[in-house]
């Protein structure tokens, strides 16, 4: 049975979530790098110690970032055939689509480079960093990454995208599910850029935290 | 009451028909009264063309008043022109000012094909209609008034809906050129009401898949459609449509 576009967009949705709560769980684990590098390494050794239950999370994970791509990129296709034909002039009306909606695809394309980077740069990087004299392992590999600071702003510069991308979808998702009415409107949209400028800025405060204080 | 007057240049999209690509042709309207509409704007410019001994530029209208929803076209890029809730028809060239351009083209959409000019076929708005916008209506005596008791907000809300007049604004302004506004408003003006619940699941299911049979794109909630349309009409109404679809796929 074919998905109709309702359908597509709901499973977006669903996945869209799925990574919002990764997302989340991940920076609470990121976060244990201000307690200092035993906090941390300890942290990535229980997650590898999960083997099995980590490999789930990991599949599960990969599942929910190819369902959604590939879901956009049908949908974006879609939308192509639908246009037909190009306008020779096209503009806003005074009420305009926030700059947000309207990078979506782009903002969704930059943070998948900024994934594969993060992950050859952290994941399949050997987990070994030198500060002072000391190999630290996975926190001396974070720090001393983020001690240069162009290392720094491309992790900054993909968190801004991050941040723009979750503050169109957050209220992106009450509106597909159906939650929305015209009295909250302006309150959930207010709550989703608050949630995804609070993502990035807290994302960004390590790269921060460490080219001032390394 | 006639105002000042205004010399325009105009770039009009002319298409012979369906399979004709089209061209933008120019057109000097000199002397526009401000105080016209845009539509008597183009009665002018057709009257020295057909003098002239051409074809007139083809466009819909019919009550010209802003509530049958046949006229409409991009006008420098915007359905229905530059001013927010209003038709074509009810637009006024004192919007414009001396000496402008105006790029004027057709509601562009896989779903809309161009009959000719800046006339469309909106035949798939029609089919989204007939195939869910009804409801079941006992025969008989007529029923007295006010039997079915409906709370004030929801007949406020099925009335706003109820006030799209189907004239493809939404899809026009839509990035993706969905449909889903009109469908939206034509599903709630049913589906807040008594009448409505009888059918109510069937409904949003078959409206929402003739719309994409039609080849209408998808809704990415920029809300573009919401600016654009003549009658205001709410994106809530969209997202009354995804959980009355969400409810009728669930509970089946
Ligand atoms: C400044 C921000 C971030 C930092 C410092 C950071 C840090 C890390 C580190 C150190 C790892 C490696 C853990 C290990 O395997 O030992 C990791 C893994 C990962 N990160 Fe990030 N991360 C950041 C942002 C993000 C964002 C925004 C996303 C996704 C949207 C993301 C997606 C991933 C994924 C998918 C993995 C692999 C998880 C796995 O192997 O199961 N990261 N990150
Ligand atoms: S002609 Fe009827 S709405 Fe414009």
């Amino acid at each position: 049975m074919a998905l109709s576009t309702l359908q597509k967009k709901q499973l977006v949705a669903v996945t869209g979530l799925g990574l919002v709560g990764f997302v989340i769980a991940h920076l609470t684990g990121n976060f244990l790098i201000f307690k200092g590098a035993d906090a941390l390494n300890d942290y990535a050794k229980f997650l590898h110690d999960l083997g099995g239950l980590l490999w789930a999370a990991r599949i599960g994970l990969i599942a929910m970032f190819v369902i959604h791509m590939g879901l956009t990129a049908n949908l974006v296709i879609n939308k192509i055939k639908a246009r037909g034909s190009n306008y020779a002039k096209f503009e806003n009306h005074a009420q305009k689509p926030s700059f947000s909606a309207r990078i979506m695809p782009f903002s969704g394309v930059v943070i998948l480079a900024y994934v594969i980077f993060h992950l050859l740069d952290f994941t399949f990087a050997e987990k070994s960093g030198i500060i002072n004299g000391v190999d630290q392992g996975l926190y001396g590999l974070v720090v001393t990454s983020f001690m240069d600071p162009l290392h720094s702003a491309i992790y900054i510069i993909a968190m801004a995208f991050l941040g723009l991308h979750l503050s169109h979808s957050l209220q992106s998702i009450f509106q597909t599910f159906g939650l929305v009415s015209v009295n909250r409107l302006n309150t959930i949209r207010t709550i989703s850029t608050a949630i995804g400028v609070g993502i990035a800025v807290a994302y960004s405060s390590i790269p921060v935290y460490v080219l001032l204080n390394f | 009451m006639s105002g000042e007057s205004i010399n325009l240049k105009l770039k009009v999209w002319r298409q012979n028909g369906p399979k004709d690509p089209g061209r933008f042709e120019e057109y000097q309207a000199n002397d526009v009264d401000t105080s016209a509409s845009f539509l008597e704007m183009l009665d002018v410019v057709n009257a020295k063309i057909i003098k002239d001994g051409g074809e007139p530029i083809v466009f819909e209208h019919d009550c010209r008043e802003g509530i049958c929803g046949s006229c409409g076209a991009m006008v420098n890029g915007k359905a229905h022109g530059p001013k927010d809730k209003v038709t074509l028809c009810q637009l006024h060239m004192r919007e414009f000012k001396d000496g402008e351009t105006l790029v004027i083209e057709p509601f562009r959409a896989r779903a809309f094909p161009v009959l000719k000019d800046l006339m469309i076929d909106r035949t798939s708005f029609d089919k989204i209609i007939s195939s869910g916008g009804y409801v079941s209506v006992n025969t008989g005596n007529a029923c007295d008034a006010n039997s079915i008791p409906i709370s004030k907000e929801n007949a406020d809300k099925a009335f706003d809906a109820a006030t799209c007049i189907g004239c493809g604004a939404c899809v026009a302004s839509c990035p993706n050129a969905s449909a889903s506004l009109f469908t939206s408003a034509k599903i709630s003006h049913m589906a807040l009401l008594p009448q409505g619940q009888t059918e109510a699941k069937k409904r949003v299911v078959q409206m929402v898949d003739q719309m994409d049979h039609e080849g209408f794109g998808h809704c990415t909630n920029t809300y573009h459609c919401e600016g654009a349309c003549p009658k205001g009409i709410s994106v809530e109404n969209i997202s009354r449509m995804n959980k009355e679809y969400l409810k009728a796929k669930l509970k089946g």
